[in-house]
C-alpha cells in the first residue's frame, strides 16, 4: 500500500484556509501503514548548538502542504519548555505558554491522574525531569527509508558537542499493522476544517482549525490564547508523548479468566474495545468479527450510538465510545467536539502474542509512544484522563474506568450491558502503564527558523 | 485494619493535635474551656480519624469526589440590582445547571448593602474542567449571570479561567457527607431505587 492510499481524506476541490506551507506535515499527515520511525529525545546543553542544530533540521521538516504525498521520510520536531529555556527563548515569551506546558507533564501528575503504577517516579529515564528538550520522529513507510532519514539526522547531530542524544526508541508496524494488544488502531480522527481534504464517511463534520492549530478561531468562535511573539506562535501547536508500555501477559490472563472459548475471548476483547480487533465497529458487526469492515475506511467509522442508547452492542464503557461519545446521552453538559486530539500511535517491540500470559510477559519492552496533537493539547489530555479515562460518571457508569488505557484500582469492573441483565466483569487490571512523559510546542516552519536564528541580545 | 499496631505512633499525634487544641484555646472565653476539657474525649476521636484535607485543584477544597467553590466578587455598577431581579424572576429554576450535571448546589448571597455577591457551590471533580463546555455550549447564559460582576471578562475569554481563580476562596475546611456520590450517580441511584420499587411491587 503506497503513503497517496492511506491518507486520511479524499482530495478536495474546496481551498484551503490554513496555511498549509506553515504547519509541519505531521499534524496533518498520517502515519503511513504500514510504518516505520524513531523517536530521538535531545538534551541542549549549550544554546548556540541547539539553536544551530534546529537551522540544520528545518530544511527536512515537511510542511503540510504537500500532506497527501509523501516521497521520502519525514520528520517531525517538537521542543519542550526546558527546551524553550535552554535555546535561550526570551523570558517575555517563555511567560506567554500556557502554564501546564511549562510545567511539563510529570508536573502535572496531579491533574493528569498519573498515580500508583502510572506516578513519574516510576517512569523511565530521561523522561519527567525537564532533560528532554528537543523531540524528534521520524515517519516513514519502508524500513529503508527509515534508516536513511535517521542517517541524515544523525549527521546533522553529529560534532555538535552542545547537543546530546538522551533517548532513542526505534517504532514500526506490526504484522496486519496492529496495537499491542493485536487491534487495529487510529481509525476514528477528527476532521479539521480548512485542512484540504473531505471528511471520511463517520468522521463527523469538521471541527474548527484553531482547536488543533493555533491562530485560527476555535470552536467558541475565537482563536486560542497563543505564545508571542506571533510568528513563533502561529500556526504552531502543542504534541504530547505518552510512553506506555503494554502488559500483554494481564490482558491476556484477563481473557482467558473470563472467556472460556476462543469466541467469547474474542468478544470480551471486542467488548473492551468498542471494535474487533479488524477495526470492525461493535456497532456495525454487534454478533460476529466483520473483517472486510474493519479493513473499508469508507464504511469502519460511519455510525452512531443512537440505535444503541444503552450500549447492548458497544457498552458506554467501552475505549472508542469514551474516546468519541459521538451522539451518546453524557451526563455532563459536554462538546464532544472541543475534547478531540489528532492522534498518532507509535508502537514498539515485539508484535501481540495471544500466548503470552505470564507475569515476565508483561515487562516485555512493548508498548506505545502515544502521540497526540493539539491547541490545547495539555488541557484536553487533562480533561480526557480525569472525565473519559479514569472516571464513568459522565456516561452513567459510576467508578469505572477506561478498560484500555485507564488506571485501574483494586477490585476494578468492566460493564457490559446486555438483555436481560447487564454482565459485570470483576478484576480488569491496567493494561497499559505509563512510563514517561513530555509535552512539546511544535512550531511552525517559521518558528523554527525564528528559534533558529535566534540572538543572545535581550 | 491493624489497629494496634498503628495505636502508638497515632495516639502520640492525637496527643500533639490536642496539646496544640489546649494552646490554641488558653485565652478562649470561659465557656469554650470548659466545653473543651468536658468533650476531650470526643475530640480524640475526630482528630484521630482526620483523612488529609484534599484540594479541588487551583483553588477549593475536595472530599471524596465533591468539591467546594466560595467566590466572593464586588458588583459591577447596577450589577447587583439586575442579578436580584433575575433571581427573582427566576424562581429558583436553573435549568442550565440541571444541564451541566456536575452541580450539587448553588447559593447566591448579596454582601455589604449589595456591593457584593458572595457565590458557594459544591459540584463534582475540578470545576475548570468543562469551563470550555460552557464557552460553546452554554456561553450566553453564563454571560447574563457573570456580566453583573466587576472585571468579568466575559466567557470566550482566555482569561475567564484566571478571572474565576482570582475571585475564589478555598474554604477552610469543606464536609461532604457522601463524599462519592456525583450527580449523574445520584441521578442513577434514585431510578435504581424506583425501579428496585417497581420490581418488588410486580412480585407482590
Amino acid at each position: 500500500m503506497s503513503v497517496q492510499d492511506t491518507a486520511d481524506g479524499n482530495p478536495s476541490t474546496q481551498a484551503p484556509a490554513l496555511d498549509l506551507h506553515e504547519l509541519q506535515a505531521t499534524v496533518l499527515r498520517q502515519r503511513p501503514a504500514p510504518y516505520f520511525g524513531t523517536h530521538v529525545l535531545l538534551t541542549v546543553g549549550e544554546r548556540r548548538a541547539g539553536r544551530a542544530l534546529l537551522r540544520r533540521l528545518t530544511p527536512y521538516v515537511d510542511s503540510a502542504a504537500g500532506w497527501r504525498i509523501a516521497a521520502n521520510a519525514w520528520l517531525a520536531v517538537g521542543i519542550s519548555y526546558t527546551g524553550l529555556e535552554a535555546l535561550g527563548v526570551p523570558k517575555e515569551s517563555l511567560q506567554s505558554f500556557p502554564e501546564a506546558f511549562c510545567a511539563g507533564m510529570a508536573a502535572r501528575a496531579r491533574q493528569l491522574r498519573d498515580e500508583g503504577l502510572n506516578d513519574p517516579k516510576n517512569w523511565d529515564p530521561p523522561f519527567g525531569k525537564g532533560q528532554v528538550h528537543i523531540g524528534l520522529s521520524a515517519f516513514s513507510d519502508s524500513e529503508d527509508k527509515r534508516r536513511r532519514v535517521l542517517e541524515m539526522a544523525r549527521q546533522q547531530v553529529v560534532g555538535f558537542s552542545g547537543v546530546n542524544v538522551s533517548h532513542m526508541q526505534d517504532f514500526g508496524a506490526q504484522p496486519g499493522d496492529l496495537n499491542p494488544l493485536g487491534y487495529k488502531d487510529g481509525i476514528d480522527q477528527p476532521a479539521i476544517e480548512g485542512s484540504g481534504s473531505e471528511p471520511l464517511p463517520g468522521q463527523g463534520r469538521p471541527i474548527k482549525a484553531g482547536e488543533f492549530i493555533l491562530g485560527y478561531p476555535g470552536e467558541s468562535g475565537v482563536p486560542l490564547a497563543m505564545p508571542e511573539p506571533e510568528i513563533l506562535g502561529k500556526n504552531g501547536t502543542y504534541v504530547g508523548l505518552r510512553k506506555y508500555q503494554t502488559r500483554v501477559g494481564a490482558f491476556n490472563r484477563f481473557l482467558r479468566a473470563h472467556g472460556r472459548t476462543q469466541e467469547e475471548r474474542e468478544m470480551l476483547a471486542a467488548k473492551l474495545v468498542g471494535r474487533w480487533r479488524s477495526g470492525a465497529p461493535l456497532t456495525l458487526a454487534p454478533d460476529a468479527d466483520d473483517p472486510a469492515l474493519g479493513k473499508d475506511p469508507q464504511r469502519n467509522n460511519l455510525f452512531e450510538y443512537s440505535n444503541d442508547p444503552r450500549g447492548r452492542q458497544a457498552p458506554l464503557g467501552c475505549h472508542i465510545r469514551r474516546m468519541n461519545p459521538r451522539d451518546s446521552a453524557l451526563s455532563r453538559l459536554t462538546d464532544v467536539n472541543i475534547h478531540r486530539l489528532i492522534r498518532r500511535g507509535t508502537t514498539y517491540g515485539p508484535p501481540y502474542d495471544e500466548n503470552a500470559i505470564s507475569k515476565e510477559d508483561d515487562e516485555v519492552p512493548r508498548g506505545a509512544y502515544f502521540l497526540f496533537i493539539s491547541a490545547k493539547a495539555m488541557t484536553t489530555i487533562e480533561f480526557l484522563q480525569q472525565e473519559w479515562i479514569n472516571d464513568g460518571n459522565f456516561i452513567g457508569i459510576g467508578d469505572e474506568r477506561d478498560p484500555i488505557i485507564g488506571l485501574q484500582e483494586e477490585g476494578a469492573t468492566f460493564t457490559i450491558p446486555a438483555e436481560p441483565v447487564r454482565h459485570r466483569v470483576h478484576g480488569i487490571e491496567t493494561f497499559n502503564v505509563l512510563r514517561g512523559g513530555e509535552y512539546f510546542f511544535m512550531p511552525s516552519l517559521s518558528a523554527l527558523q525564528w528559534l533558529g536564528e535566534l540572538g543572545d541580545e535581550r | 485494619m491493624a489497629t494496634t499496631q498503628v495505636a502508638p505512633s497515632q495516639n502520640a499525634k492525637v496527643e500533639e493535635k490536642i496539646q496544640k487544641v489546649m494552646e490554641l484555646y488558653a485565652d478562649a472565653p470561659e465557656l469554650g474551656k470548659v466545653a473543651l476539657k468536658n468533650g476531650l474525649e470526643g475530640l480524640k476521636q475526630e482528630l484521630a480519624a482526620a483523612g488529609g484535607a484534599q484540594s479541588a485543584g487551583r483553588v477549593g477544597a475536595r472530599q471524596g469526589k465533591v468539591s467546594e467553590l466560595t467566590g466572593v466578587v464586588p458588583f459591577a455598577k447596577g450589577g447587583a440590582k439586575r442579578l436580584r431581579g433575575l433571581l427573582q424572576l427566576m424562581e429558583g429554576n436553573f435549568q442550565g445547571a440541571d444541564l451541566v450535571g456536575s452541580v450539587h448546589d448553588m447559593r447566591f448571597v448579596f454582601l455589604d448593602n449589595d456591593t457584593k455577591l458572595l457565590f458557594c457551590t459544591a459540584y463534582d471533580g475540578e470545576w475548570d474542567a468543562y469551563i470550555d463546555d460552557f464557552a460553546t455550549k452554554i456561553p450566553n447564559a453564563m454571560d447574563i449571570l457573570l456580566c453583573n460582576c466587576e472585571g468579568y471578562p466575559g466567557i470566550h475569554s482566555p482569561l475567564v479561567k484566571d478571572w474565576i481563580a482570582k475571585n475564589q476562596i478555598s474554604a477552610e475546611a469543606w464536609y461532604v457527607s457522601s463524599p462519592n456520590l456525583t450527580v449523574p450517580e445520584t441521578r442513577r441511584l434514585e431510578r435504581v431505587g424506583k425501579a428496585v420499587e417497581e420490581f418488588l411491587d410486580k412480585l407482590e
